[in-house]
This record gives structure tokens, C-alpha cells and sequence, in this order.
């Protein structure tokens, strides 16, 4: 069925389709609509779940974590500080290894206070253990969140989906609903092989001495890695069923591409069209969005990457006195595989600059020339900075 | 005790980071600095009491039902509840705790309802004993001291020179206290206690010398004697409330000025140096005969006095404070009203199994005994943390310093 949607409305009806047991989450913009959505549908009998409210993210992500290891299914929804403010607790979901599913609507953190998309609040928590989803649309959050929970249960690993900030959440897109019947078939409900139950009472998340402390780090870290694939391989399923594909990576044009774009969320429909325009000019280009974070889908990305000469980075985001975090990321990627491969990495779109296709192709004709408007700092190149 | 479990490979290592097996020989109890007590004490109203009635356990046994063990536990403390349910200016309902919710429970009125019940109870009684000890004078002090003395298995006979039993009492106008009532409770204390009781006694010179001869100790009760009789010149006069310890065979209670003379709204007074004056005698007759048994009479009234501040009104779960009943009712209450009121008693200072303690011990270190009388702390596992003593709204359980 066909509907016309926000994201936000994506966001709260894949929970609804997922049918999750416990909500609980604290409002913020550009989130909110999620949770006014799913207050409505729990408050109309439409979702069977519990409604948690609480004071803060922190008590959010502390709840669908209690939840999840009652055998729940939980979920949860907040942004920028909001996130900045659950950091602890997205640490003890993965260390628990709760399935807890959340979206992440991407925006600056303040001061000074911007609510527009950015995506220094999500990438600030790459190295808390949650997998990292970003979305490219609003089909893409609805689905992905479905097929977050396949994942996140079977690898007993907590998932966030980012949606850039009023790009996804407050722009209305056409979006094919699946029905009820086939998500139920494709997600049955969560069965938990371990969780609190006081016929088999044991303490969760106690204390651990360094002898085994490093080989439950160790088993985390391969579960992780591990989870390129299975998200591959759980959206090949939700493929069969519903004929969308959502890959960690999403390549375009970059077989034969001399010049690869590469980017997160939203931007990566500017890059295709970028692509065309560059194609058109006679340059080859080429466009890869990095749809997972975490674990970095070094195959999938490898595989895409495999032509280029030269690699131009768009980061919405800034890791002060280094370089955008995107573009760290893949120079770690390429380390043992770079040979000549020329990177430039530009920040751009930060704090809700559109990043259009006038924006990117300038970009790349400056990586390749060194001549355009972008200011230098370091190793990375700014865009939209005053003269 | 199951041993702590090893894992020796990757495989072995659950996927959520929990325990596997038990933790039973995690002995936190290692950690603890401050220990939890569970004791029962003296709730405000009992500490009040002039008799130290141990008011929330009965109500206690009343508001579950169990009404004549309700009265056994009132009878062992107080052997003359009809007259106190009627005359005592119950300084209890003054001191309770529930007077911050609502109003006071009304103990005077269950403790009537109770005093008038017409079932025969039995009280526990040690084995009788060759030793005798006379009681001359029937009013209340002499009747609750030869009651405790008949209790403690000694051959108890009580004398008045008067026609009736009751001493001053026995005066009193019907509106007062109904002479039925009084005649039924001296009936039952008589009963209860196994004592003789002899009136229209001849009391004199040869008389008392010949009780002498028989008696082991002879007691003087002021509260039973007209003001004009004279004391044998032997008799020692002694103060219960003051005195340690008895040093004669014929001892006179003297009691201190605010209870002479005998004033009727503070009868729990007599009843108390009643008590005070058999505890003493009893001490006195164990030791001449070379006894070690010197345990207290009522041990309940060696408890420690709760704090007031112990008692959290904000703890009580709203369902724990059954809602005032109705409307005043004179005279006698009846079962219903009586089981309505009981429930109300918050039990100051004293556990009622509410188990708060328990649902809040983080450790699940608080246990329910096996007959399920009484909660026990499992010292082996209890970390000292504290959140049963802040928890439990009745200031049974303290945190206290104790060496290992």
C-alpha cells in the first residue's frame, strides 16, 4: 500500500509493524513525532505495548534495556543531546547485549544550539558498541528498522537507525507500507535465549576479573564484525518478501568510476544525481554511501571501491583538529589497499547545509583541480565557510 | 553449597554477560559494615501504656482473625481487661502514631470487646509449686499480683475481710462499672491464675501468725484494704515502682502519692505495680530458695522503646492504611467494627509480615522463616546496604554496628 509519510511517521509505524512490546523514550526535536506518534497508537489500543515515560534518555535507553532483558521487545527514539546524554547507557546495551532497537534523528550538538542535521551527535557514539545504520530516505527507515530487529536479536546486539534531521524526519515521501501479515512472517517474535526470570534467577551484568573480561570483549568484537553479513543476509530475506534491498553499502556507477564520492544519509542522492552531472561532463564518477557505521562493511565497501583513483569524502560532521570521521573511517578502510589512491576529504552540510548536487559537484572539481571556494584546515577542506 | 563454576573455554562464555550456575558461594555478607536487626520494640502506645501492654500484637492476632489468641495475649499483660476497656484513661490512643493520618485507633474500645467475650481462654502456667504466698486485700494491685504469682505456679490465696472481692472497686456506681462486669473479671483472673480466693477473712494478730506459719510470703495490697486497718507491726513496707528488692516476709505495697488514694481512671497503674510488686516477690522467693530461673514475667516489656522517628508514615503502602471505619459506636463494639478498627493499627515497632523488607532487598537476603512467623536476615549474603531499614515503615529492622 502506498501512503505518503514523513520519517518520523516511518520510524513510529515500523515500530508498530515490528510490534514491540515496551516503548520509552523522551521527546526532542527532531524526534518527537516519533514518540507523539507511538503514544497515540499505544494510547488507541492499536500496538500492545508499554509506554514508558521517563525524565530523560538516559532512563530511556536504562528502561528498553530492563525491558529487553525481561525477554521485551523495546524501542526507543531521541536525538543530539538527547543521544549525548544516553552515551552511557548505549555502552551497557551493547555490553549486555540487549537487542534494543533506536532511531537517531541526526542533528548538531549546541552550543551554539542549531536543531538541523548533523552528524557529530551519532558518530560520537561509534565506538559504544551499537550497530550504526544511516538512512537514505524514508522507505529506508521504515524498512530498516524492521530489518534492525532480525539483526539486532539474532546477533544479541542493540541497533541504531539514523535519519538526518528534517531531511528524513519532517519530509514527506511516498512509501510503500508492507502489510502486517508479511512483517510477521518476516519477524516473528523475539525469543530470547537468555533473560531475567525468577524461576532461573542469575545476575546480569555483573562483575567480571581481567581473566575473562578479554575474551567476552574478544566474542563481542567478532559478533560484530560478523554483523556486515547478516544484516546482508537479513536484507535479502526482507528482499524476498517485500522486493527492497537495503545493503550496508550502496554503490552507484562506481564499477568503472575513476573518482568515487563517498557519504552518509541523505547526501547520497545528491551524489547520484552529482554523478550523472560529472558523467555527463565526461568525468567518471562514481558514488558509495556507507549505510552502516558500525561494524564498518569493509567488504561491501572494498568490493565498490576496488577501481577508483581517487576518493572524495563528504563528512557532515568534524572531529576537531583531525578530520571529518567518514573520512577517517574509510582511510582506515583503505590502509592495505590504497596503492596510488588520491583521498579528499571536504566538510560540508554541518548544521543543516543542504548538500545538493551545486554543493558536491564544485567539490569534486576542486579535489581534482586543488582550485574551488572550499577553505583548507588540515587535511580536510571546508565548504560554506564566510570568505 | 554449589561450588563457583570455572569457564574454561570461548564457547563456555554466555553470550549476555550473566552468571552461570549459582552465585550462592559469592558470600557477600564479607562486605557488610552495618548489620540489619530485626527486633521487635515497645511501640509509642505501649510506651504510654502504665501497664505496657504490648497493644499492636494483639491487635495484631485481632486483625487477623485469631481473636482469642488476641485475648490470651492482652490477659498475660493485663489479667483485668473489663475493667480497663471501661475505666483506664487510655493515655495509649493519645501517643499513637496513626493520629498524623487520621485519628487515634480507639484500643479502650477492643480491649472491652475483648474483656467481654464469653470464651473461656486458657493461659500458659508454670508447673505448681509447693510455695505459698498469701494476698491480703483483693483490689486490683493485689489481684494482678497474686494473678502473675498464680502464673509462676505458686499456691496463691487471696484474703479481704470484706464480703466482696474488688477492694476499692467494689464501691463504684453501676454507671461507672456494672458490678457483673467486675464480679465476671475477678471470676476469670481466680480461674485463669488457679488462685484461692477467701472473702469475709478474719484478719488479725493470730490470724496473721498463723498464715505465717504457712504462708511463704504474705503481701499487703492498699488498693483492697479500708484505710482504718493496721498492718501486722512485721510488715515491711515497700514501694514496687521504687524499691529492688523485698526484705521480709510480710511486706505492705506502699505506693507513691499520685495512686493514694485510689483513683479510679488510673487503674492500669495498680495493675501495673501489681505486676511490679509479683515480678519482685518472685525474685525474692527464687532466690531463698536457691533457684536460678529469674526470667521476667512479661518479656515483652524488655524491649527497647522504638524511635518515633523510626516510623515512616510515608513508607506505609496505601494499602497497608485501611480506611477509618464509621461512625462512633457506644458501649460495647462488635466483632466487625472491633476487626475494622484492628486494621487500622499500623503495628508501630512491631513486624507484622508486611514484607517490604523483603520485596526491596536487593540481595534477596531476607527470608521468610519456614513457619512464616518472623523474617530472618541471611547474614551469609546481606552486603549492610541499608534499604530494608529504610524501607520498613515500622522501625523493626536498624542498621546496627555489630562485630563479627
Amino acid at each position: 500500500m502506498k501512503k505518503v509519510m514523513m520519517g518520523n511517521e516511518a520510524a513510529a509505524l515500523a515500530a508498530k509493524l515490528a510490534r514491540v512490546q515496551v516503548v520509552s523514550a523522551y521527546p526532542i526535536t527532531p524526534q518527537t513525532v516519533i514518540v507523539e506518534n507511538l503514544s497515540e497508537i499505544i494510547g488507541r489500543g492499536e500496538l500492545k505495548a508499554k509506554y514508558i515515560p521517563v525524565e530523560s534518555e538516559h532512563s530511556a535507553m536504562a528502561s528498553c534495556i530492563g525491558a529487553s532483558m525481561a525477554g521485551a521487545r523495546a524501542f526507543t527514539a531521541t536525538s543530539s543531546q538527547g543521544l549525548a546524554y544516553m552515551h552511557e547507557m548505549l555502552h551497557y546495551a551493547a555490553g549486555a547485549r540487549v537487542p534494543v532497537v533506536m532511531v537517531n534523528c541526526n542533528r548538531a550538538l549546541a552550543p551554539p544550539w542549531n536543531l538541523y542535521c548533523d552528524h557529530s551527535d551519532s558518530l560520537a557514539q561509534r565506538d559504544t558498541g551499537c550497530i550504526q545504520y544511516y538512512c537514505a530516505d524514508a522507505q529506508d527507515v521504515l524498512d530498516s528498522i524492521l530489518i534492525a530487529y532480525g539483526v539486532a536479536e539474532k546477533a544479541l546486539l542493540p541497533v541504531m537507525i539514523n535519519m538526518d534531521g528534517f531531511y528524513l524526519t519532517h519530509t514527506s515521501e511516498v512509501l510503500d507500507v508492507p502489510d502486517q501479515k508479511t512483517v510477521d512472517i518476516f519477524l516473528p517474535p523475539y525469543q530470547p535465549s537468555s533473560k531475567l526470570d525468577v524461576d532461573d534467577p542469575k545476575t546480569f551484568g555483573n562483575v567480571c576479573g581481567a581473566d575473562l573480561f578479554t575474551s567476552i570483549q574478544y566474542k563481542r568484537h567478532c559478533d560484530t564484525l560478523s554483523l556486515e553479513m547478516l544484516w546482508e543476509q537479513m536484507a535479502v530475506k526482507f528482499c524476498g518478501h517485500f522486493n527492497r534491498l537495503h545493503s550496508p553499502v550502496e554503490a552507484y556507477q562506481t564499477e568503472d568510476a575513476d573518482v568515487c564520492i563517498i557519504g552518509i544519509g541523505t547526501a547520497a542522492g545528491a551524489m547520484r544525481l552529482a554523478v550523472d552531472r560529472l558523467r555527463e561532463e565526461g568525468l567518471k564518477a562514481g558514488s558509495l554511501r556507507l549505510a552502516m557505521m558500525r561494524p564498518f562493511p569493509l567488504k561491501g565497501f572494498k568490493k565498490a571501491i576496488v577501481n577508483a583513483e581517487h576518493v572524495i569524502v563528504i563528512d557532515r560532521d568534524i572531529s576537531f583538529g583531525a578530520e571529518g570521521i567518514v573520512a577517517q573511517e574509510v582511510k582506515a578502510g583503505l590502509f592495505d589497499h590504497h596503492g596510488n589512491m588520491k583521498l579528499t576529504g571536504f566538510i560540508a552540510g554541518v548544521g543543516g547545509n543542504d548538500i545538493s548536487v551545486e554543493t558536491i559537484v564544485p567539490l569534486v572539481r576542486q579535489a581534482i583541480s586543488g582550485k574551488g571556494a572550499a577553505v583548507e584546515a588540515g587535511t580536510t577542506l571546508w565548504a560554506d565557510v564566510l570568505p | 553449597m554449589e561450588p563457583k563454576k570455572a569457564v574454561e573455554s570461548l564457547s563456555e562464555l554466555p553470550t549476555m554477560p550473566s552468571t552461570i550456575g549459582t552465585m550462592v558461594w559469592n558470600q557477600t555478607g564479607d562486605w557488610r559494615y552495618l548489620t540489619p536487626l530485626v527486633a521487635n520494640k515497645l511501640a509509642p502506645c505501649s510506651q504510654n501504656c502504665p501497664a505496657g501492654i504490648p497493644i499492636p500484637s494483639y491487635l495484631n492476632a485481632v486483625k487477623n482473625g485469631h481473636i482469642e489468641s488476641g485475648l490470651t495475649l492482652l490477659l498475660a499483660h493485663n489479667p483485668l481487661p473489663g475493667l480497663t476497656g471501661r475505666l483506664c484513661y487510655h493515655p495509649c490512643q493519645a501517643k499513637c502514631v496513626r493520629r498524623k493520618i487520621d485519628r487515634a485507633i480507639s484500643v479502650q474500645k477492643i480491649e472491652r470487646f475483648l474483656a467481654d467475650l464469653s470464651t473461656e481462654v486458657k493461659i500458659e502456667k508454670s508447673e505448681k509449686t509447693d510455695k505459698q504466698v498469701a494476698v491480703i486485700g483483693s483490689g486490683p494491685l493485689g489481684l494482678c499480683c497474686a494473678f502473675y504469682l498464680g502464673c509462676r505456679g505458686y499456691r496463691v490465696v487471696v484474703l479481704d475481710p470484706r464480703n466482696q472481692a474488688g477492694g476499692a472497686l467494689v464501691g463504684l456506681s453501676p454507671e461507672k462499672i456494672d458490678p457483673q462486669v467486675l464480679a465476671n473479671e475477678i471470676r476469670r483472673l481466680i480461674r485463669l491464675a488457679d488462685i484461692k480466693l477467701e472473702t469475709g477473712a478474719v484478719i488479725n494478730v493470730d490470724t496473721t501468725r498463723e498464715l505465717m506459719s504457712k504462708a511463704d510470703l504474705i503481701i499487703l495490697d492498699p488498693t483492697g484494704l479500708s484505710e482504718d486497718f493496721s498492718a501486722p507491726v512485721a510488715a515491711v513496707a515497700f514501694n514496687p515502682f521504687e524499691d529492688k528488692t523485698v526484705t521480709g516476709d510480710i511486706i505492705e505495697a506502699k505506693l507513691p502519692k499520685n495512686l493514694k488514694p485510689f483513683k479510679v481512671p488510673m487503674i492500669a497503674h495498680y495493675i501495673a505495680a501489681g505486676r511490679l510488686m509479683a515480678q519482685k516477690a518472685f525474685d525474692y522467693l527464687v532466690m531463698r530458695s536457691r533457684q536460678q530461673n529469674c526470667a521476667q514475667l512479661n518479656p515483652d516489656l524488655s524491649r527497647q522503646a522504638v524511635n518515633i522517628e523510626d516510623i515512616k508514615i510515608e513508607r506505609f503502602l496505601a494499602s497497608d492504611l485501611a480506611a477509618e471505619a464509621e461512625a462512633k459506636q457506644e458501649g460495647t463494639w462488635d466483632r466487625m467494627r472491633c476487626l475494622q478498627e484492628a486494621e487500622r493499627c499500623l503495628s508501630c515497632g512491631t513486624c507484622n509480615l508486611c514484607l517490604q523488607c523483603v520485596s526491596f532487598c536487593p540481595d534477596a537476603s531476607i527470608l521468610l522463616d519456614e513457619d512464616t512467623t518472623a523474617v530472618t536476615v541471611d547474614l551469609d549474603h546481606c552486603k549492610g546496604c541499608g534499604i530494608c531499614a529504610y524501607e520498613c515503615p515500622r522501625g523493626v529492622i536498624t542498621m546496627e554496628e555489630i562485630s563479627p
